[in-house]
């Protein structure tokens, strides 16, 4: 998506999607950490941390990501937030930045609800 | 004015192949510091001769195989220049030699078209296992250069033992750092023969030279995303990296440690591995992956809201995901035995994993000068000062005495929670961080020696521990390079 043509509405909005996902990587973090060595939760944990830097990486570098930090511990639930405030987006001519960030976290919502990452 | 060189590209390619042999032959304390400081030229020259060659090799190791070690070469490069062991200095003849004639070869292809088009007498020649050549020289080379810093660090040792006992001043006899930075510096020279070695070995095996090689890997997801990975790794770290892709780069290395034990467990199952060799492995895999994530939340410390990660480590690292999510897992966690077996070529896919854990031998190196070096490294003034007074306390415990009394933020910084330039201390516990993932990840190597892809390396060659410091032998079976499709002449 052209970081020009983003509207302040969009540019809210996934920022707002950067905080969910950064939050809901933590307890998978802390998970990770309280297992024995080798969890399978880091493959959730590292998709999570991804799918927050694609998120980052369309914003422009000017716009700030800070804010209230979303409220909850559950990823799974986390990430449906963030998969439903994608949903919102709806700049015209959105490009392919933008679907893949979708379908990302769709997957992402799916893997945090087997076992493996819940 | 010098005589016209009128040698061809092959000619080039086996007066530097037989200069390499000629370091391994004079591996000397003396040339060690000298090899060290001109490797980056050497591995440079051999670059770009490699990118003008003709039919580049189409496995994914082939393709990324002078990307990885062109990586390492930058690296080694980069330590030297930014004053670490052995900073800067007189450089090395032969590998001076070796890297003006490759780039003399890659002149003579530029300008005269591709060797194999024969279209003049400089580049009429038998070049087209050049590739394989060039390989085999850097693999030699290398090992030359781990030979001489062998020698050196024996030498360094009996200094220091001698300089003690006659109680020497200290500015008169080496220091027990100096021995640890070249013992540091066999261990990446190590791991770059051994990218080297994984390459050559795994040519196609032909009439010539049927006991010599084996048959290539096959071309797995796998295997490309974590020769990418090396690779973009090494570059974002050169570039100034932001703290996030610090956490980025120990995150993944802390997963594909663990893929690695999930697959070596698989593999013994099956009974594709001695149980001997998983009872050292496990552990040291263990250790390592323990570490990196030790690492990874330490410098997640460092990051804040405005934090970015460099978009081509994002991709890399999505694919080496998606890799070992499609490879190793189902959906309730890692896949099992049976899973594995039927997914994978056990055993291939073990020695892929494995060559990548000798490749982050070298990122953890890197990793480690950029907490040392690194000018721009800031953190969040709250979480930075309760971990730099951590440290310090530890420190001041240690009889350091420097910290005593000093605070590492003001309440103002504190209040605001302001970006402030990392403290002294902190700073001190990312490097024992990135110690600890060095010493893990070289034990596990070690502990994975006998799963090493490059088996015939083990077999026609001694190799000596980093830590043991004594100079190898030099051994008979480093012969001359027979390319696939018989001796040249």
């Amino acid at each position: 998506m052209s970081r020009q043509r983003m509207d302040a509405d969009t540019v809210e909005t996934l920022a707002g999607v950067v905080r969910l996902l950064r939050r809901a990587a933590e307890p998978v973090w802390a998970a990770v950490d309280a297992d024995v060595a080798g969890s399978p939760r880091q493959v959730l944990g590292l998709g999570i941390d991804l799918a927050a830097d694609e998120a980052r990486n369309l914003l422009p570098d000017a716009i700030s990501v800070d804010g209230p930090v979303p409220v909850g511990d559950e990823p799974a639930g986390l990430l449906r937030s963030a998969e439903q405030l994608l949903r919102r987006v709806t700049t015209p001519g959105a490009g392919t930045g933008l679907d893949g960030l979708r379908t990302q976290v769709a997957d992402l919502v799916w893997e945090a609800n087997t076992g493996a990452g819940g | 004015m010098p005589a016209a060189d009128h040698r061809s590209v092959g000619e080039l390619l086996a007066e530097s192949d037989e200069l390499a042999r000629e370091t391994l032959l004079d591996a000397t304390p003396d040339h060690a510091l000298a090899m060290v400081r001109t490797w980056k030229q050497l591995v440079e020259s051999a670059a770009e001769l490699w990118a003008v060659l003709p039919s580049a090799p189409d496995s994914p190791s082939g393709l990324y195989s002078m990307e990885r070690l062109r990586a390492v070469g930058q690296a080694i490069g980069r330590s030297v220049t930014t004053g670490h062991w052995p900073g800067q200095g007189p450089t090395d003849e032969r590998l001076t030699q070796i890297a003006d004639n490759l780039s003399r070869a890659r002149h003579l292809i530029e300008r005269h078209g591709q060797p194999s088009q024969r279209a003049t007498p400089e580049t009429h020649s038998d070049t087209p296992h050049a590739h394989g050549e060039m390989m085999h020289t850097l693999y030699v080379a290398a090992h030359g250069t781990a030979v001489a810093l062998g020698a050196h660090v024996a030498d360094m040792q009996h200094r220091l033992e001698v300089g003690t006992r006659r109680r020497q001043l200290m500015n008169e006899r080496p220091t027990a750092l100096e021995i640890t930075a070249a013992q540091d510096m066999i261990a990446r020279f190590d791991g770059f023969e051994q990218l080297a070695g994984a390459y050559l070995f795994g040519l196609p095996a032909t009439s010539a030279n049927p006991g010599q090689v084996r048959e290539a890997a096959p071309a797995t997801r796998l295997e490309t995303a974590l020769a990418a990975w090396e690779v973009q790794a090494h570059r974002t770290l050169a570039n100034n990296p932001d703290p996030a892709d610090l956490v980025r780069v120990a995150r993944v290395q802390a997963l594909i440690t663990s893929t690695t034990s999930v697959l070596t467990e698989a593999a013994a199952r099956k009974g594709h591995i001695d149980g001997d060799v998983l009872q050292r492995l496990m552990p040291a895999l263990e250790a390592n992956q323990v570490a990196w994530s030790r690492a990874a939340k330490r410098w997640g410390e460092l990051t804040n809201p405005a934090s970015r990660t460099d978009i081509a480590l994002v991709a890399a690292a999505s694919e080496v995901r998606a890799a070992i999510a499609g490879a190793a897992t189902n959906p309730t966690g890692w896949a099992t035995a049976e899973q594995l077996a039927s997914r994978l070529d056990l055993p291939d896919a073990v020695k892929t994993l494995y060559l990548n854990m000798v490749a982050s031998v070298d990122i953890t190196y890197v990793v480690r000068d950029t907490a040392a070096d690194h000018p721009g490294l800031t953190a969040p003034a709250r979480i930075i000062g309760m971990r730099a007074q951590g440290e310090a306390e530890i420190a001041i415990e240690q009889g350091e005495t420097r910290y005593e009394g000093v605070t590492w933020t003001t309440p103002r910084e504190v209040a605001a929670n302001r970006l402030i330039p990392l403290p002294e201390p902190a700073r001190r516990g990312l490097i024992n961080l990135a110690d600890d993932v060095i010493a893990t990840t070289n034990q596990a190597v070690a502990a994975a020696a006998q799963l090493d892809p490059s088996d015939s390396v083990q077999r026609t060659k001694p190799r000596a521990e980093p830590a043991a410091g004594r100079p190898r032998a030099i051994h008979e079976s480093f012969s001359r390079f027979e390319p696939p499709g018989g001796p040249r002449r």
